[in-house]
């Protein structure tokens, strides 16, 4: 059976995350994906690790491998006009072109949707951008961490207790990963349109934007009651905390009254807990310095899996905190299938993170492995875009591709 | 169909999600011109209704920022499920809708008799999502969740902290507006296999797996190298500086409190850092010795900051960042709620839309994070009050009569 996006051609010029997490998630669901990269380097995320054994190869990449299954590679320097023009003979039959060249970079190389838009009427152009296409920020440089904060995620992070240590970045490249799932779903959204019979045209998405229409409360705190939340501040409900149990960490979670008073049962009803301070979710909060260390004293004595599931029996969603071996062997993980075995010519053979959903008639599935730096270019400039061999050797000879 | 139509216009769903993850996904659709039908209920409010920041400092079921963000444009009808005939109304919503979206744990609308397979018997076309915390199968499939606890089930919390501190949080659930974006992209790909071939499916969601997605690589070092990665703040093994800097307090306190500023800077080879150093007035600092090379700033990482901190700290985050970046290098403010509210930039772009709502009047939202040049999105309105649709919604989908819907009414199943 064939994933629900089998039909789709998709041109990607990708670098680090975000375009290329977005062209991940159609790859996944079956769409024919081409990675267009640098000659020579190719995507910076060949750089970073970790690497599989560990020493740096720009084939071993874990950052690379995890963002480019499901697509084919090829190289082209989209600066030269040879190498742009044999790009717009890929783009002349694609249904959408999706990346996150810089907006100077477009602007220096020509990289124009009405350009590509009179080539191909029909192509969806998505590009990904910091800070988007307009506005005074638009060719500010750009790190996944200075737009995490940006965005104002990363404000809200850090030290309960400490006030002096510095606003905490999530593990990894929040930004991109969110930059390129609302990418995918409006890319997603243009292609539907366009399968029900409107042009193609350019989706502009903003890194910065993605991040800041997520972060929960942060938002509307300032516009509603004139406040700031802050890393260190009283959080409106309590406990949503981690403790340390004797054997490893849980993360104590009692949004809802119900929720609480299941969890004071599991602890035996103990007489503070009945004390007026701690007697609704918001005067938790506010109490909470009162509250943390009674909690953390009960939980302390406890096993982290037998708080864990006595906490779920009653209904109460308490979690974990899973180490990275906690997830390999979780045996839920495993009757759903969720880690799949990938082997990569040069990376080995290892368990990669599976699918995000399961859709009953059209599944995600892995068909290849990351590619090599231009790994398809015979095959893709050759059989399929009709070039013959002795041109594909004085294009590469020339680093045009 | 016009070209200027919203993408998803003539979509309708049925959304019975609440808190955030699914109000999240059904948001986005909203956004891309889909008819949303939160149904919600009176008896069991919906979290998110009675979380502050309230309007005006007043508490109100109406009057949260944190349902009104994540609700705009969608209509509310409230239904009370214990009821039966709230149940057949939910069925004869349901019915009508292309795509029906619900985030109870596993089974809860099998027992209310709208469960994918009640539904696909009398409409074979229908897009069924469960968007639960551990998806539909598997031993756990019970248990509850909440966005913030997937963070540390995951493995983010794990790898997220100070160096040679505790797990840490990220500080907000992200669990929940990451799922929702995730369904958001599959339910869009399954309409469009639908499209094109006529058949609907069931998505079954995990949002404990879409969170996984998002730590991708450092699950790859465990399964590769059987490896654990360290936390380590906010540095990063290949830049250095890579962090979060001391600025001077915003200018004017706020509830009669200071509150600290910081602007993040990452440099990620030697010229950056030789521009970094002249722009904060050390030029020396390129060719010294314990900083000229990357090996060499990670070895004298605490060091470095502090010098940079020495700059930074008799500054403005945004004064910082702007000069910063005006001699090429990637800073930013570590924005607050009120830095991203007053941003010139985003202001600029026309990101916070002030949509009329019918209690609070306008207040400023988040906007859509894209635009589309050929088919608009837009944030069409408010989020509805508590069971503002339920009548027209009662009337013109599910077709009953004013004197029926009078009589549920009167029954108590309207609640």
């Amino acid at each position: 059976m064939p994933g629900p996006l089998s039909s789709l051609r998709i041109i990607e010029v990708g670098e680090m995350v975000s375009a290329p997490y977005a062209a991940k998630l159609m790859a996944d669901l079956g769409a024919e994906v081409i990675k267009v990269e640098r000659p020579g380097s190719g995507d910076r995320a060949r750089t970073r690790g970790p690497f599989a054994g560990g020493a740096a190869h720009p084939e071993k990449s874990g950052l690379y491998i995890y963002l480019n299954t499901n697509k084919r590679g090829i190289t082209i320097d989209l600066a030269s006009p040879r190498g742009l023009a044999i790009f717009e003979r890929l783009l002349s039959r694609a249904d959408a072109l999706i990346h996150n060249l810089a907006p100077f970079e477009m602007d220096r190389i020509g990289f124009e949707f009405a350009r590509f838009h009179r080539l191909n009427p029909k192509l969806v152009m998505t590009s990904v951008a910091p800070y988007g296409l307009s506005g005074p920020r638009r060719d500010w440089r750009a790190e996944d961490l200075t737009v995490w904060s940006d965005g104002g995620a990363c404000y809200l992070n850090g030290a309960r207790d400490r006030p002096d240590l510095p606003p905490l970045k999530a593990y990894g490249y929040q930004a991109g990963y969110q930059g390129g799932a609302h990418a995918a779903v409006a890319t997603m959204g243009a292609l539907f349109a366009a399968a029900r019979g409107a042009a193609g045209q350019h989706v502009e998405v903003s890194v910065q934007e993605s991040v800041a229409a997520i972060i929960e409360m942060a938002n509307t705190f300032w516009p509603y009651m004139g406040m700031v939340l802050t890393r260190y501040g009283p959080k409106p409900v309590q406990p949503l905390d981690t403790f340390e149990c004797r054997d490893g960490w849980i993360f104590a979670c009692c949004v809802e009254e119900h929720q609480w008073r299941s969890f004071v049962e599991v602890m035996g009803n103990p007489e503070w807990a009945s004390e007026e301070i701690f007697d609704e979710r918001f005067k938790r909060g506010v109490n909470y310095d009162a509250l943390r260390p009674l909690l953390a004293d009960w939980i302390g004595k406890q096993s982290v899996q037998d708080l864990y599931h006595k906490a779920q029996a009653r209904r109460v969603p308490f979690a974990p905190i899973s180490n990275l071996a906690d997830l390999v062997n979780s045996e839920h993980l495993r009757a759903r299938g969720f880690f799949v075995d990938v082997t990569h010519p040069q990376a080995g053979n290892f368990k990669y993170p599976g699918a995000p959903y399961r859709l009953s008639r059209t599944p995600w599935e892995i068909r290849r492995p990351a590619p090599a730096l231009g790994q398809h270019n015979d095959e893709i400039f050759g059989s399929e875009l009709g070039l013959e061999a002795r041109e594909i050797e004085a294009l590469r000879r020339e680093a045009v591709i | 169909m016009p070209t200027n139509n919203a993408p998803l216009a003539g979509i309708r769903v049925a959304d019975f999600t609440w808190v955030w993850a699914g109000p999240y996904c059904t948001m986005q659709l909203a956004h891309m011109g889909a008819d949303v039908i939160r149904v919600e209920s009176a008896t069991r409010l919906c979290v998110s209704r009675v979380t502050p920041p309230w309007f005006g400092g007043q508490f109100g079921v109406n009057r949260s920022g944190y349902f009104n963000q994540y609700n705009l444009g969608k209509r509310s009808i409230t239904l009370n499920l214990k009821h039966p005939r709230a149940r057949e109304a939910a069925l004869r919503i349901a019915l009508k809708c292309d795509v029906v979206i619900n985030n109870f744990a596993a089974g809860v609308m099998d027992r209310l008799g709208l469960g994918y397979r009640d539904l696909v018997r009398l409409r074979p076309d229908i897009i069924g999502v469960s968007l639960s915390g551990y998806g539909d199968t598997g031993p756990l499939r019970s248990y509850v969740a909440y966005g913030p606890a997937q963070v540390p089930l995951s493995g983010m919390s794990a790898l997220t902290g100070y160096r040679g501190w505790p797990p840490m949080h990220v500080g907000f659930s992200y669990g929940d507006p990451n799922a929702g974006s995730h369904a958001a992209f599959a339910i869009i790909a399954a309409l469009y296999h639908r499209e094109r071939t006529g058949e609907g499916q069931y998505i079954d969601m995990s949002q404990w797996e879409c969170t996984m997605a998002l730590i991708g690589e450092g699950i790859l070092d465990y399964t590769m190298n059987g490896h654990q990665p360290e936390r380590d703040g906010s540095r990063d093994p290949l830049m250095a500086p890579h962090g979060l800097f001391r600025c001077r307090d915003m200018a004017e306190p706020i509830a009669g409190r200071p509150v600290d500023m910081w602007t993040a800077i990452a440099v990620a080879d030697d010229a950056g850092f030789a521009r970094l150093a002249a722009a904060i007035g050390r030029p020396e600092l390129a060719t010294d010795g314990r900083f000229a090379t990357l090996a060499a700033r990670k070895r004298n990482e605490d060091e470095l900051e502090a010098i940079i901190t020495e700059w930074t700290s008799t500054r403005f985050a945004a004064e910082a960042a702007e000069t910063l970046q005006r001699a090429g290098v990637a800073a930013a403010v570590c924005a607050t709620g009120r830095d991203l509210s007053e941003d010139p930039h985003l202001n600029q772009r026309g990101f916070f839309v002030t949509p009329e709502h019918a209690e609070i009047g306008r207040a400023k939202q988040a906007g859509i994070p894209w635009r589309m040049s050929g088919t608009p999105c837009s944030v069409r309105s408010a989020a509805p009050t508590l069971g503002q649709h339920t009548d027209e919604v009662l009337r013109e989908i599910a077709g009953y009569s004013d004197a029926e819907i009078a009589a549920m009414r009167a029954a108590d199943a309207l609640k």
